[in-house]
């Protein structure tokens, strides 16, 4: 009886199992389909693939991008460090193996692009939404494989969502020769060129036609710069043979043409201008170069690609603004002045007086001795300035905006760096020591009594420049940012109009085709925004120059050296230098002199030929070809 | 009860104990060394220790074909001690010398394996003195190739694994020509305007050296010679 009981309830039982109470939806997620049939959804889901872009930023360092999530600690560090624009205050580091990696994060962000280009056809949306799509995927696809393609050579190209149907070997895709990728990374750009309008109604910071120009030109010359310029650091091995890595010569005219086409799209589109062209003074145009950093919304012209950040927070701020301030005015953060512009840096830019050329700065009298680095030398005779920030003076305008001057006024305070004495018996009296009275007054060995009044050479903390100089470039004089993580809210500008002129300037000279007086006009504009009034001729020197001084600390300084090849012969047992303010006790009132020397505490640095390329992770899984030497 | 407690115990024991046998490969337990000569003089081949010349070495039976790498001693010689017994396959390439074939060498014990190459460049006659303020140092230099001589430096630093990429003064020159094998070439250093590298009373060692103009070709040196200022 019992048992029938049982039975009788059994169909009640399976009849439960006929429902779906039991198949959930979560409540927090959205379902792919549902994602996709709302245009919110796809514009939630392209806010997730901007935001993985590659861009070279402010959270951008040798660890990877978008370092302000989790502990954002990074010791202060900028991809800056390991070029010839600054050294850190404490570390020596150099390129490591494991640096500028970007390969498994790379590849996740091209299959969400993949699943979204593969959805596309299928969606219930206009016409041109669906171009706009079919565009912005193909501008994100184009900035994803450059950032592979400038690290590893040429890299397996997968243009669909793989799907795992038991067999892992058909998910291999063997890498592409670096001719291949290149060539795709452009006609990525064309496909973005040709479906993107040229604004969003909004006023959105999403890809447009001009944005996928400014792309292209930059990806096409960085590749003709290669083709060019491969043979000066030869390589060989497996990947070599392969044309896995390398660009054939012959392939530099066509990559030079497509970066003049591209830059000249955006150039005579009359859509685009510098940020105040015509300064009336260097010091107008010092302020205007400093605004257009400290805010580069305030020119909309120039800007043609801004990377924005909207409130203090874990993956929403920067750290610029804590890690770089002087130690002046560190506002209680322990770990201020991490960025030390080098001397190497500062000589480049040119003078009023002289200009065209790199303007070295003179110490002495004789004026020499440039290349003497051995330091104090009681027998030469040495400039004396009342103004800590004298021997800079003539210094392009950029200068003053890019990096605090000894002396200079900096939120309200005066930043004073300098490195000792010379006593009035003649003895230096360097980096640290007692304090001196002479002359009825107590001199202080760093300027000041107290390690909150003053920015330079004590190792305390690693707080105080090395070289001499601060560092002041994207800084906010306007803000005290809060001593904590990701505080600072400025916004990157990810493509300026004044690096298109200079990449056409560039294109133009070492292809030797094209209108040179364009190029040169290009050159030129950059310059005289800069306060700069008479012209010079285009030359490969002066653009790279003007490269280094109007784009320092873009981070394009490691990429221009990369693609140029120039890395291992820049940096060849290299030491960085400094240019330190000293106070001249032997006259009286005491004067400022300056020494160039070899920065404090620093070792030489070599580049590797094989760090030309990144090596290839995962090979023994993925089955790749390793590129050389690894 | 107390039985299976037992049982479980001693079958948990006999678990763990086996879960633990001893790893019974063999240890890296050979050792490769040797030098690089010149086939000609049969002299050892100066070399850099860093961004110098390289042997490269592939172990047989593995599917993959993954590269080691040893660097060699500014003497010109190489030693790994714990390399495993098996059967090679090593190159030495990236070098100072003109490249050479791949070979299959079984490694086993003590095992020497020399390597008699052609040099680009011999540096000959080497004489490094001190002159006055100056370090003063005359040499010939003879190509094997018939490349392009690219550069001569002489080369100084407190260590004797001074060269190219290892110093703290140099003067070089650039040739970027053929070499004349009889033409004595001059290069000097002088010292009080490299003061803060070069201490007056202080020993450091000086070499010269010069490099072939081809592809990924390193610097062939005469020995370091110690001097002091």
């Amino acid at each position: 009886m019992k048992l029938f009981r049982y039975i009788l309830l059994l169909p009640l039982l399976f009849s439960l199992s006929c429902g779906d109470v039991l198949d959930k939806q979560p409540l927090d997620k959205l379902q792919g389909e549902n994602l996709f049939s709302n245009p919110e959804g796809v514009k939630l889901y392209m806010a997730n693939l901007y935001y993985q872009l590659p861009i070279e930023d402010f959270t951008f360092f040798r660890q990877g991008f978008n370092w302000n999530t989790g502990d954002p600690n990074n010791g202060g560090f900028a991809p800056a460090m390991v070029t010839d624009e600054a050294v850190h205050t404490e570390f020596g580091d150099f390129i490591g193996n494991d640096d500028f990696q970007w390969w498994d994060q790379g590849y996740k962000l091209i299959r969400d692009a993949n699943i979204l280009i593969d959805i596309i056809p299928t969606l219930t949306i206009s016409k041109d939404e669906t171009k706009a799509l079919i565009g912005e995927s193909a501008f994100i696809r184009a900035y994803a494989y450059f950032a592979l393609v400038k690290r590893y050579g040429g890299v397996p190209i997968i243009t669909s969502v793989q799907k795992y149907d038991g067999d892992v070997e058909a998910l291999k895709v063997p890498r592409s020769t670096e001719k291949e990728t290149w060539d795709f990374v452009l006609k990525e750009c064309d496909i973005a060129i040709q479906n993107l309008a040229e604004s969003w109604p909004g006023g959105e910071r999403r890809a447009t036609k001009w944005v996928a120009y400014a792309l292209k030109s930059r990806v096409a010359l960085h590749a003709a710069s290669l083709a060019k310029y491969g043979d000066r650091a030869p390589i060989s091995g497996t990947a070599v043979d392969q044309k896995l890595v390398g660009l054939d010569k012959s392939a530099a005219a066509e990559y030079y043409k497509a970066a003049i086409e591209a830059s000249e799209a955006l150039i005579n589109s009359g859509k685009f201008s510098l940020y105040k062209p015509t300064p009336a003074s260097p010091q107008e145009a010092s302020e205007n170069y400093r605004e257009l950093f400290q805010d580069p919304n305030i020119a909309p012209n120039e800007v043609i690609f801004i990377k924005g950040y909207a409130r203090p927070g874990s993956g929403t701020g920067h750290n610029y603004g804590i890690w770089y301030q002087p130690n002046q005015t560190a506002n209680g953060w322990p770990h201020p002045g991490r960025m030390n512009p080098t001397l190497d840096l500062i000589d480049a830019y040119e003078s009023y007086t002289d200009p065209g050329k790199s303007a070295p700065i003179v110490t002495t009298e004789t004026g020499n001795d440039i290349n003497d680095y051995n330091g104090f030398n009681p027998a030469k005779t040495y400039k004396r300035y009342d103004d800590p920030a004298g021997i800079y003076k003539d210094k392009d305008a950029r200068l003053w905006a890019t990096v605090i001057l000894p002396g200079t006024a900096w939120k309200g305070q005066k930043i004073i760096i300098q490195a000792g004495f010379i006593k009035p018996d003649g003895n230096p009296q360097l980096f640290g020591g007692e304090s001196l009275s002479a002359n009825g007054k107590i001199y202080y060995p760093y300027g000041a009594a107290d390690r909150t009044q003053y920015s330079g050479f004590d190792t305390w903390g690693g707080n105080n420049t090395r070289t001499g100089v601060s560092f002041k470039k994207f800084l906010n004089e306007g803000v005290n940012v809060a001593p904590g993580w990701n505080q600072t809210v400025s916004d990157w500008a990810d493509f300026r109009f004044a690096e298109i002129l200079l990449i056409y300037a560039e294109a133009i000279v070492e292809s030797g085709t094209g209108v040179a007086e364009k190029g040169a006009a290009a050159l030129n504009q950059v310059r005289r925004r800069a306060g700069h009034t008479k012209d010079i001729p285009l030359t490969i020197d002066n653009v790279i120059r003007e490269r280094r001084v109007e784009l320092a600390f873009e981070n394009k300084r490691f990429w221009d050296l990369i693609r140029r090849r120039e890395y291992h012969t820049l940096f060849n047992n290299t030491l960085r230098h400094a240019l330190i303010p000293v106070l001249d006790l032997r006259v009286t009132p005491a004067k400022y002199i300056f020494i160039r020397q070899a920065i404090q505490r620093m070792n030489p640095s070599t580049f590797d030929y094989r760090q030309y390329y990144r090596y290839v992770p995962g090979i023994g899984a993925n089955g790749l070809v390793q590129n050389p030497q690894y | 009860m107390k039985p299976i407690k037992l049982y479980i115990s001693a079958v948990l024991l006999t678990f763990a104990a086996s879960a633990c046998s001893i790893d019974n490969y063999p240890a890296p337990d050979s050792q490769l060394f040797g030098t690089f000569l010149d086939a000609e003089t049969n002299e050892p081949i100066e070399q850099d220790i860093i961004r110098g010349s390289t042997i490269e070495f592939i172990e047989h039976g593995y599917d993959s074909q993954t590269k080691q790498t040893m660097i060699l001693k500014n003497d010109g010689t190489y030693r790994n001690n714990l390399i495993f017994s098996n059967t090679y396959t090593i190159t030495p390439v990236r070098g100072n010398f003109v490249p050479t074939e791949p070979q299959e060498v079984t490694v086993k014990g003590e095992t020497q394996l020399d390597f008699k190459v052609q040099p680009y460049i011999r540096v000959k006659d080497v004489r490094i003195e001190k002159v006055g303020t100056k370090v003063v140092a005359t040499f010939k230099i003879q190509p094997t190739v018939i490349n392009n001589v690219k550069k001569i430096g002489l080369y100084a630093h407190p260590e004797p694994a001074v060269g190219e990429p290892i110093r703290t003064v140099l003067a070089d020159q650039e040739i970027n020509a053929v070499a004349d094998p009889n033409k004595v070439y001059t290069l000097e250093i002088d010292v009080p305007s490299n003061s803060s590298n070069l201490k007056t009373g202080s020993q450091y060692f000086f070499r010269v050296g010069a490099l072939i103009d081809a592809p990924e070709s390193k610097f062939n040196y005469a020995k370091a010679i110690r001097l002091t200022l």
